[in-house]
């Protein structure tokens, strides 16, 4: 799961002797690496905590969707020999329309017939398996594969840093496109229409919002942010049908950042990629796997509502 | 002074509530005499309900003190008032919805349904369910006893959570708005059984309550909130030709015609 | 009037009426029979359907009877397992005691876990236990000196004073009266005054509280009794079991018992128990289609939620009704 962790100098025995020399370059290192793999995460929290402000849902399968949209590029690129400028959009609109449709068909019949949480949470996990199988079922997840780098990958040193031209590549567009969503979502007609929705949907309603079209937008935007997140990723890791696990990192993200804040989100994202990165440097490559749940659970006792959340408010009688 | 705190069998002196800067109640004195039912009335925001879940421990105050039965509870939690025999029912209706009416009411008997080890187990601990049954009888709930509470009209909703909260056994009963809602006959039917509870049982009631029909009829003492304070408190007749209460509902202008007229 | 007989187990009663009850007896002569007629195997899977039976019952306890999201079921499970299976191999007593002790440390955990969660709702809880669960699936990876890590623990085989038990078709007597009791015990505890302070609890904590229910109590209570007899499950799995992977003990298996539960119908003891049994032949039968297994339970799932979200026997049901009253 720890996609990007993989520890510059793995053969250095840590211990109380480190000396600090060395303490300092693991910092830089951590910090750098924690930049790129957290805006991913911070990419896959967006698409959740966009969900969740919205429909009050958190979606399970946010990444099994992940998962298959990286396949569906792979796919396209790589055995069917589609230029990459075809299979970038195309991918982009296949996550978008799978999103939207799931919301508009499956969910809000779901909703219609059942109002609470725990429904709506069985329906993204089914959601899951279903993506899952379907990708199992094409047999591309067998061998793990890689997508194919578009950017160099040479190491140049930033400080006591190594990263790749592939990192900063990374790093660009995720924050890229981090930015051009909130500009959409703070400063355009429709994103006003979100964050009405997120407030009060039945007051959005009554101002003329479509409420069906807005979700399905909403969902739509969730998996185009997925999908990127996956184009971002797939030539740095081996993909395989469970890769959509890293999204336990976002869902992580999330929380740090209050679980309904976009920019909590974004912050929580990078702060999971230090995070993860300085465990993987610091403590051991297996703990790796157990820093984002003990965040989650850190975070949620010592202050349910997240990092940035707001009070908790007391119902009143 | 001195004495009717002493006779009272709830006592509020000085009850201030602040939410944040805002003061909702300020400096409150009211007693409520055992066995009377008293009426806690006002304009829309005048405090009663800040008051009300005060008293019910909901709230905690910012200052002053609230004593039930010679006993200082202004600090206590909420579920400890229960097993005092403090009862209230709620103004939006917290029902156990997908529950029986049975059960509803039962569940209001949780304090005493665990005297033993057997009642405790019991789907339906002795001495509690026939309890529990005659309070549906006198709330005219008994045909509905199997029906889930969420099912059922405003009006019988309403008259659940007066029985659950009777299932308390309570020697002090709180009322939030109980007549909210409620149709002419469902009113008149409240009105019986709010007296009879006084007279039969011995029952101390405090009402938070808009609808003056009720008010008026059935309250031995009313006091009259406005903005945080007490304007006026008395008999219904007494409060009912008070200045400043005839102000404070209908504007200044009907006061002056009325002390003229 | 006075109400009748069993006003708190409404459910129970009605799912005891009619074509219900024709299945029932159906179940019991099959139950009962089975290792006469059938195959070491098909004992086995009845075997397992009774230990997720318990499970379920684990869950309904939190998520049925007071209304709390936990994802952390399979945790609760392993560490039935984990703790009853070793217990028997360090001392030399009669096996219900190392189930009995693999319930009371799962029991421990989930009031940990309850108290914890205590100002968390809805998502929040639902995340803390999920991330719960995975570090509890670490931990049983990992802790190679307890749990043996990931090679898996050897459980020796449970031992009833002279009797040694080394098949399923031995086990399967007694695997099936450890889940009869637990039926038994959650019917009681559901039918008690401490379920009704759960369900209170459920369906509105401030009401509850002025009852004189004390919330936080029901809630750590109801998390810790629902672990436990998850652990206790996990202590019927050592029954027959000879072996216990981390990997059986992930998100996976609580998703399963979760979806048990729901399909059963949300809120019934007859439908966890019902659920169980139903789902868990539908999962057995779809590992026979590895390929087709994903997809088609994913369906599943997604189905039921969008077509009968009360639960497979409500819609059965329902639609029983509309037969009869011609529509």
């Amino acid at each position: 799961m720890a996609v990007f962790a993989l520890p510059p100098f793995p053969d250095l025995s840590i211990g109380p002797d480190m000396d600090l020399q060395l303490a300092l370059i693991f910092l830089q290192q951590g910090i750098a690496s924690g930049l790129v793999s957290g805006s991913v995460y911070a990419l896959l929290a967006l698409a959740i905590v966009v969900i969740f402000k919205t429909s009050d849902v958190p979606n399970f399968a946010q990444g099994e969707v992940f998962m298959a949209a990286g396949y569906v590029a792979l796919y396209l690129f790589v055995f069917q020999k589609m230029p990459i400028w075809v299979v970038l959009p195309a991918t982009l609109v296949v996550a978008f329309l799978a999103m939207a449709l799931f919301r508009r068909f499956v969910l809000d019949q779901v909703a219609k017939s059942a109002k609470d949480l725990v429904y709506l949470v069985i329906a993204t996990l089914g959601l899951s398996y279903v993506l899952k199988g379907l990708v199992r079922r094409t047999g591309f997840g067998d061998t793990p594969r890689s997508f194919p780098a578009l950017v160099p990958t040479d190491s140049i040193m930033i400080g006591q840093a190594s990263v790749t031209m592939l990192d900063l590549a990374i790093f660009g567009t995720a924050v890229t496109v981090m930015a051009a969503f909130f500009w959409m979502f703070n400063y355009t007609k429709t994103g006003r229409a979100m964050r009405a929705v997120g407030m009060n949907p039945k007051a959005a309603q009554l101002v003329g919002v479509d409420l069906r079209r807005c979700h399905m937008l909403i969902w739509g935007l969730s998996g185009v942010i997925s999908a990127i997140a996956a184009l971002l990723i797939s030539p740095k890791i081996l993909m395989t049908a469970d890769m959509g696990s890293i999204v336990m990192l976002a869902f992580a993200a999330a929380i740090v950042g209050g679980f309904s804040s976009l920019p909590g989100a974004v912050v929580g994202g990078f702060v999971i990629g230090i995070v993860e990165n300085m465990v993987g440097l610091f403590i051991s490559s297996r703990a790796i796997v157990l820093a984002p749940f003990l965040a989650i659970l850190i975070v949620l006792v010592l202050r349910p509502q997240g990092l940035f959340g707001g009070k908790l408010t007391i119902k009143k009688v | 002074m001195a004495g009717e705190s002493a006779a009272a069998f709830l006592n509020v002196e000085g009850l201030t509530i602040r939410f944040g800067g805002l003061t909702a109640v300020g400096g409150l004195d009211m007693a409520v005499a055992k066995g009377s039912i008293h009426a806690l009335i006002g304009p829309n925001g005048a405090g009663k309900s800040t008051t009300f879940n005060c008293i019910s421990r909901f709230y905690t105050p910012s200052a002053g003190r609230i004593t039930y039965d010679g006993r200082d509870i202004t600090r206590m939690p909420a579920r400890e008032m229960a097993g005092l025999g403090i009862a209230r029912s709620f103004q939006n209706l917290e029902l156990f919805g997908e529950l029986t009416v049975f059960e509803n009411v039962l569940i209001g008997a949780h304090v005493h349904a665990g005297r033993s080890w057997r009642d405790a187990i019991s789907a339906r601990p002795r001495g509690i369910v026939e309890h529990v049954d005659e309070l549906l009888e006198r709330t005219g709930l008994t045909s509905y006893a199997q029906t889930k509470a969420r099912n059922l009209d405003f009006g019988h909703q309403k008259m659940v959570e007066i029985a659950r909260a009777l299932a308390i056994r309570p020697k002090l009963l709180l009322l939030d708005e109980p007549a909210a809602g409620l149709r002419n006959r469902e009113i008149a039917a409240l009105d019986r059984l709010l007296c009879e509870l006084r007279e039969r049982d011995g029952l101390t009631i405090l009402l938070v309550e808009h609808v003056m029909q009720l008010v008026m009829s059935i309250s031995d003492r009313i006091t009259v909130l406005s903005f945080g304070t007490k304007i006026a408190e008395g008999t219904a007749a007494e409060v009912r030709a008070h200045p400043a209460v005839i102000e404070a509902y209908l504007g200044r202008e009907a006061a002056q015609e009325a002390a003229h007229g | 009037m006075s109400s009748p007989p069993l006003a708190s187990s409404a459910p129970v009663r009605r799912a005891l009426s009619g074509p219900a009850l024709i299945g029932l007896v159906a179940a019991v002569v099959v139950t009962v029979a089975l290792p006469v007629f059938t195959s070491g195997y098909v004992v086995y899977i009845a075997n397992l359907l009774l230990v997720f039976v318990v499970l379920c019952l684990g869950l309904h306890i939190v998520i049925g009877e007071t209304g709390q999201f936990s994802m952390a079921h399979a945790a609760f499970y392993g560490i039935g397992i984990y703790a009853s299976a070793l217990a028997n191999r360090a001392v030399d007593l009669p096996y219900p005691v190392a189930m009995l002790f693999g319930a009371l440390v799962a029991g421990a955990v989930g009031l940990v876990i309850g108290a914890l969660a205590l100002r968390m709702r809805d998502i929040y809880l639902a995340l803390a236990t999920f991330a719960f669960g995975e570090a509890m699936q670490w931990v049983f990876a990992n802790w190679d000196s307890v749990t043996n890590g990931p090679n898996g623990l050897r459980i020796s085989p449970a031992r009833f004073g002279p009797i040694e038990i080394l098949s399923d078709k031995q086990a399967y007597p007694f695997v099936l009266f450890f889940c009869l009791v637990m039926i038994g015990l959650t019917v009681a505890i559901s039918r008690s005054r401490l379920g009704r302070s759960f369900r209170a609890v459920r369906e509105s904590e401030v009401a509850a509280m002025a009852m004189g229910i004390d919330v936080r109590r029901a809630r750590i209570v109801s998390f810790g009794l629902s672990a436990a007899i998850a652990g206790f499950a996990g202590g019927m799995f050592g029954l027959f079991q000879t072996f216990i992977h981390p990997d059986s003990l992930g998100f996976q298996t609580t998703i399963l018992v979760l979806t048990m539960v729901v399909v059963g119908g949300l809120g019934s003891i007859a439908g966890a128990i019902g659920g169980a049994i139903v789902f868990g032949l539908i999962s057995e039968v779809l590992r026979q289609a590895p390929q087709y297994q994903e997809i088609i339970y994913g369906a599943i799932l997604i189905l039921f939620m969008m077509y009968a979200p009360r639960g497979l026997f409500a819609f059965i049901g329902d639609r029983i009704r509309e037969a009869r009253h011609g529509r």
